[in-house]
């Protein structure tokens, strides 16, 4: 019998990856040993010890590292749904801007878009949060009565209250996702064919009805790809959220390791939530698709 | 002056008003805003800014920690690096220099090691002595110059006919691409010495480069494999026709046009790489923005964050803009149109 040779090429390169791969575990299991730790869970039902700034749900340090890690993820979950509805506003208006006829509004979010997107979103993150808000004063400043006060330690808008971390790092991601959205949005309105905008003018639309009505929809299948890649970006770059100390689920299972020495669970699990995060990202941008499909 | 009269006519005050109402507010409003954020901005540069927290630490900005005695090899590095960007971008140049000008930016890389690491005739310097942004060039260019072979293999390696080939690139490719680069960071760092032998010691920032190199790679194989992906199946067809095999195939047809086409991707990854050196500030490398945090964490310089901070931004703006310059000009290099033009020239 004739073996292929392809099958014999896929048999050598199998024995390869699982002899770099078993190296690699051999390699990790004579140092666990070695170090005494070994691979187990059950330290996550343990009392975590450390306080949280920020806590959406009801949180004691002696509450168990499960619970300050799911705390944690909702603190992700709720920076980047907040920042996500911010951004894509922004990124829509600079992104249309860019196909102004307004030479001003044109050059102006041309400027927004290329000095945003060259500068490291971490430095954006340190002058939000230490230039922007932290040299506020201590005592709050309250512009426009009791409704908005704003101070080093927090934003009050109608008695709810904002920690400026939070706020620095929404400020930072919105700008900086806006600025790649704006992007999309336009490469999307640039792949509608010309055609479609002189005869909408042609037949007396204004230029923000055609916009809505005419440009927009047609442009939604190119610009929804593209998006959902945005939105990933903002998931994982919300995890600089440790630079302005926000407690999102980066920095929580950042201190857990640091705490408990368990590495390699603290990386699955991060791992873990992200992929939930993705999925929830990916499913919601899925159903918006084929919505849009539909209507097409 | 013409011009301008009948311009100026064109979009009278009175018409543009009467015309476009909106348009006309909206202007206006923009520019009183323009002239508030300038004046703010004027005002702090000329009364409050106070830049000897620049001035007096350019050295580290550059270098870091790097010997004073040896600070001539970044230096230099850093000083042929700048010399050649601008000569690629303005010289419109012929024969020799042509011809040589990607030798010599292959070489910039190994040079640049040697300069900073020690080697033939100088003193070496450790690793935990680099800083500024010498390291940041290094850290960008040497793990640039691993992913892109990586990528490059991945890609192929993704629409290989063979079924585990094609499952575990992809899989290593969706994997990467689902993790925020910071945990790679943080966990190169902490796991690259878990999963090694015990006597094997490597230092922080060659674990900081291997863990952007396999961040990276998996970006660039996606951005390949658009380009190869663009490529019309007539080219495979026909190159099959002429009788290549399959990696004559991938080598000289796919390859160089995917690459060609993927080049506006992979800059902005470059792009991005250099900016994402950053965030080794935060796993303590003193790299640029590393050590401005350190410089604004002396009592000397308490609070000028401002300045720092833009002065930062600008030197990234600066690197950024310079790169994507020079991609465009790659672009223009390579651009079947152009060749096809200049190979007519010859010909004529």
């Amino acid at each position: 019998m004739r073996i292929p040779k392809s099958f014999l090429y896929q048999l050598i390169i199998a024995f390869i990856i699982s002899c770099i791969l078993g190296v690699l575990f051999n390699n990790l299991i004579v140092n666990l040993i070695r170090t005494g730790i070994g691979i187990n869970f059950k330290w996550l039902m343990r009392p975590a010890g450390f306080a949280l700034a920020e806590t959406s749900l009801p949180y004691k340090p002696s509450d168990t590292y499960a619970w300050a890690l799911f705390i944690g993820w909702i603190n992700s979950l709720k920076v980047i749904l907040f920042s996500l509805i911010l951004a894509t506003l922004l990124g829509i208006i600079a992104g249309t801007a860019r196909s102004s006829s307004n030479l001003l509004v044109k050059s102006i979010s041309s400027l927004y878009v290329a000095l945003i997107r060259q500068i490291p979103l971490l430095l954006q993150l340190f002058f939000w949060y230490f230039v922007a808000f932290l040299s506020l004063p201590n005592t709050p400043l309250e512009p426009i009565g009791k409704l908005l006060s704003l101070s080093n330690q927090s934003l009050r808008i109608a008695g709810v209250n904002i920690s400026v971390e939070f706020c620095a790092l929404l400020i930072g991601l919105t700008i900086f996702t806006g600025a790649s959205i704006a992007e999309v949005v336009r490469g999307g309105l640039n792949s509608v064919n010309r055609g479609q905008w002189e005869s909408f003018r042609s037949l007396g639309l204004n230029e923000r009805l055609g916009l809505i009505h005419i440009i927009i929809p047609q442009s939604l299948p190119a610009i929804i790809p593209g998006l959902t890649s945005q939105y990933l970006n903002l998931a994982k770059n919300s995890t600089l959220a440790i630079a302005v100390g926000y407690a999102d689920i980066y920095a929580v299972s950042d201190t857990t390791i640091t705490q408990t020495g368990r590495a390699i669970e603290g990386f699955i699990i991060l791992l873990a939530s992200f992929l939930v995060l993705n999925l929830l990202i990916t499913g919601s941008m899925n159903i918006l698709n084929k919505l849009v499909m539909r209507i097409k | 002056m013409k011009f301008i009269k009948k311009n100026l006519n064109l979009f009278s005050l009175k018409r543009w008003i009467r015309n476009k109402p909106v348009d006309f507010i909206v202007t206006m409003f923009l520019m009183l805003l323009i002239l508030w954020v300038a004046t703010l901005i004027v005002s702090w540069f000329i009364l409050e800014a106070n830049w000897n927290v620049v001035s007096d630490n350019l050295d580290l900005y550059a270098i870091g920690s790097y010997p004073a005695d040896q600070k001539w090899r970044p230096m230099i590095w850093m000083l042929s690096l700048s010399t050649l960007t601008i000569i690629t971008l303005t010289w419109r140049r012929k024969g020799i220099l042509q011809k040589s000008l990607p030798w010599i930016w292959i070489l910039m890389l190994p040079s640049g090691l040697v300069l900073m690491a020690g080697g033939p005739g100088l003193i070496p310097v450790a690793s935990h002595k680099w800083g500024g942004l010498a390291l940041t060039l290094i850290l960008a260019l040497s793990s640039a110059f691993i992913a892109m072979p990586l990528g490059i293999l991945l890609a192929l390696g993704r629409r290989s006919k063979l079924a585990i080939i094609k499952y575990s690139c992809g899989i290593y490719i969706d994997s990467m691409r689902s993790v925020p680069l910071i945990a790679i960071l943080f966990f190169g760092q902490l796991l690259i010495p878990l999963f090694l032998p015990v006597e094997f010691d490597i230092n922080r920032v060659v674990r900081a480069i291997l863990a952007f190199a396999v961040f990276a790679a998996a970006y660039v194989a996606e951005d390949v494999r658009g380009g190869l992906q663009a490529i019309p199946k007539t080219q495979v067809e026909a190159a099959e026709a002429l009788g290549l095999n399959p990696k004559q195939i991938a080598i000289l047809i796919m390859l160089p046009q995917a690459l060609r086409t993927a080049i506006p991707a992979l800059t902005n990854q470059a792009i991005g790489l250099l900016q994402n050196t950053s965030l080794m500030a935060i796993l303590g490398l003193v790299e640029l923005l590393g050590i401005s945090r350190s410089l604004l964490a002396n009592p000397n310089f308490m609070g000028r964050y401002l300045e720092v901070y833009v002065w930062i931004a600008a030197v990234y703006w600066l690197i950024c803009t310079s790169m994507a310059l020079l991609a465009r000009r790659l672009e223009q290099e390579l651009d079947p149109n152009i060749l096809t033009i200049k190979s007519n020239e010859i010909s004529n």
